[in-house]
């Protein structure tokens, strides 16, 4: 029998162990970790696609590969760190590969009502969030997910040591971008 | 201790930080404020990334992936599972087929019957992007200035022009030609409402201005026309099926880049044909802020394109008359006449005049 590990600092999934039998159907298991992770993973690769389309195929590929991995016996460590490590690499692909179609945003479509205060500063936030280079925002996406700086190193490839330095700039450069867009 | 980095505020902010910056946020005021002030611009940013969920049709629809990925890869399925016997199987299959029936139905109802009452669709094409760009073009309100830098071909450099347009009442224009050291090299002003039509051309670097009036003459609104221009080679993108489309992040948004490939020039009868073009279009209004095209109109050659630098839209009443008139200076030499239709005619003839009354006065 194996034990998936979750690290102690994540969140939800704290003390969680699922067990699973030699031979079993992995789908049950995978199914148990979609049911825990799933919007965490949706919200990462929707924060770092900006695309609910895209987020949606990376989540699906993310799970079936999880399957795949369980189905070949792999490592079983830390599967909430392996998760986020596959979906980062679906969502870098996709952005690499991603010309033709591109993702409707309704905030760009200027042709409506005049917004309000709030809309205008979701919008500032949202704008701000925009200017972010993709490595920024796949940074701070990892973190918004609970994710230690060791497990967001593991699964961006940056190293650990530069990933609160890399953050900390990610949030200087989006409030700036916030102050600037509200002025 | 020194006071706090940046890097160990975010780290502090993200319980990763060590006992030292603990410690010294304990004891040093400053860092503690600054370190709230971070935690508030982190918390609202991870907020941001954190206000989606996922549909319960992306639910479905991973379920539905996760359970049938099985029964499709029934070769990559090893040891018991794929021994199991049928009436062991998982239930996953059955309620996969009939899931995807329903999610199927859902998706036409929501493509058929909903998007287009919304008229938002979840992805915009090239041909999409094109289209609401070409209705950007044609609508407006107010004065309209637009500044774009030209060129027409490599041998004449860029050039800047200046464009001034009544939106409410498109004849009434001025559009001025700067050349590439800044100098007014010819303008055309117009205003139907009070008769008056003028040209400024610069030759040996005198101006000279030809003022024109006629109530009942016609006014041809010619930045009406070279839009036209501009619509029909967007158009012929619109239908041309390879266009290639980016998404370019800038830092006001986003330009969609929308290229069309190099085509070998065809011998064809087309009144205008296109051999290869380029547009941006801004991300927030869908206008074209760039724009290059080659191609051949009525089998002439032709190479264009030019960038907005600037637009500024004034409501009527704020915009003076003046703005309308060619300014002329002591140097320049004004010459009048009445406007008809032919506005070359116009300018020959007048200059013309001109000529013989010199001569004759001799």
């Amino acid at each position: 029998m194996s034990t998936i590990a979750i690290a102690p600092m994540l969140k939800g999934s704290a003390g969680v162990s699922t067990a699973r039998a030699a031979g079993q159907d992995p789908r049950g298991e995978v199914l148990s970790l979609f049911e825990e992770h799933r919007s965490s993973l949706f919200r990462f690769c929707r924060f770092t696609l900006a695309s609910d389309v895209d987020a949606e195929d990376a989540v699906q590929d993310t799970f079936l590969k999880l399957l795949q991995h369980l189905e070949r016996g792999g490592d079983r460590s830390n599967l909430r760190a392996w998760l986020f490590a596959v979906a980062a690499n679906l969502c870098r692909d996709r952005i690499r590969t991603r010309r033709r179609w591109i993702p409707w945003d309704s905030s760009f479509d200027r042709r409506t009502a005049p917004p309000s205060d709030e809309v205008l500063d979701r919008r500032a936030m949202a704008d701000a969030i925009r200017i972010l280079p993709p490595r920024d925002r796949l940074l701070v996406a990892l973190r918004a997910q609970g994710l230690s700086y060791r497990e967001i190193a593991s699964a961006s490839g940056i190293r650990e040591q530069s990933v609160g330095r890399l953050l900390a700039r990610a949030v200087s450069r989006w409030k700036h971008a916030v102050d600037a867009g509200q002025k | 201790m020194r006071c706090l980095t940046d890097t160990e505020l975010q780290a502090a902010v993200d319980n990763e930080g060590g006992e030292a910056i603990r410690s010294h946020l304990e004891r040093c005021e400053q860092c503690r404020a600054r370190a709230d002030e971070r935690r508030l611009a982190t918390d609202t940013l991870l907020a941001c990334v954190n206000a989606v969920e996922p549909s319960p049709a992306t639910d479905l629809r991973v379920r539905n992936a996760i359970a049938s990925a099985g029964t499709d890869r029934a070769g990559g399925v090893r040891g018991a599972t794929a021994l199991r016997a049928s009436w062991a199987r998982p239930w996953w299959p059955r309620a996969a087929v009939i899931s995807a029936l329903a999610t199927a139905a859902a998706v036409v109802l929501v493509v058929q019957v909903v998007l287009p009452r919304f008229g938002a669709p979840t992805t915009l094409s090239a041909s999409e992007i094109l289209g609401r760009s070409l209705q950007t073009l044609s609508a407006g309100h107010g004065i309209e200035l637009l500044e774009y830098e030209l060129t027409l071909d490599a041998a004449h450099g860029h050039r800047r022009i200046e464009q001034l347009v009544d939106r409410d009442h498109p004849a009434r224009f001025r559009l001025s030609n700067f050349g590439p050291d800044g100098v007014l090299q010819s303008a055309i002003s117009q205003d139907p409402a009070a008769g008056r039509r003028s040209h400024l051309v610069r030759i040996d670097g005198r101006n000279y201005i030809f003022n024109f009036t006629s109530p009942d003459a016609p006014f041809i609104p010619i930045p009406q026309m070279a839009q036209a221009q501009v619509e029909a080679v967007i158009t012929m993108m619109q239908a041309t099926s390879d266009q290639k489309l980016t998404l370019v992040d800038t830092p006001h948004g986003t330009d969609y880049v929308i290229q069309l490939p190099p085509v070998t020039p065809a011998n064809g009868g087309a009144m205008l044909e296109l051999y290869q073009a380029r547009t941006v279009v801004d991300g927030r209004d869908f206008r074209v802020t760039e724009f290059e095209a080659s191609g051949a109109m009525l089998k002439q050659p032709y190479t264009v394109s030019f960038k907005l630098i600037r637009r500024t839209v004034r409501e009527p009443a704020g915009v003076p008359p003046e703005e309308f008139i060619l300014p002329s200076g002591s140097d320049d030499v004004v010459l009048t006449g009445e406007a008809t239709i032919d506005m070359f005619a116009d300018l020959v003839g007048t200059a013309l005049r001109e000529l013989a009354r010199s001569q004759s006065g001799r």
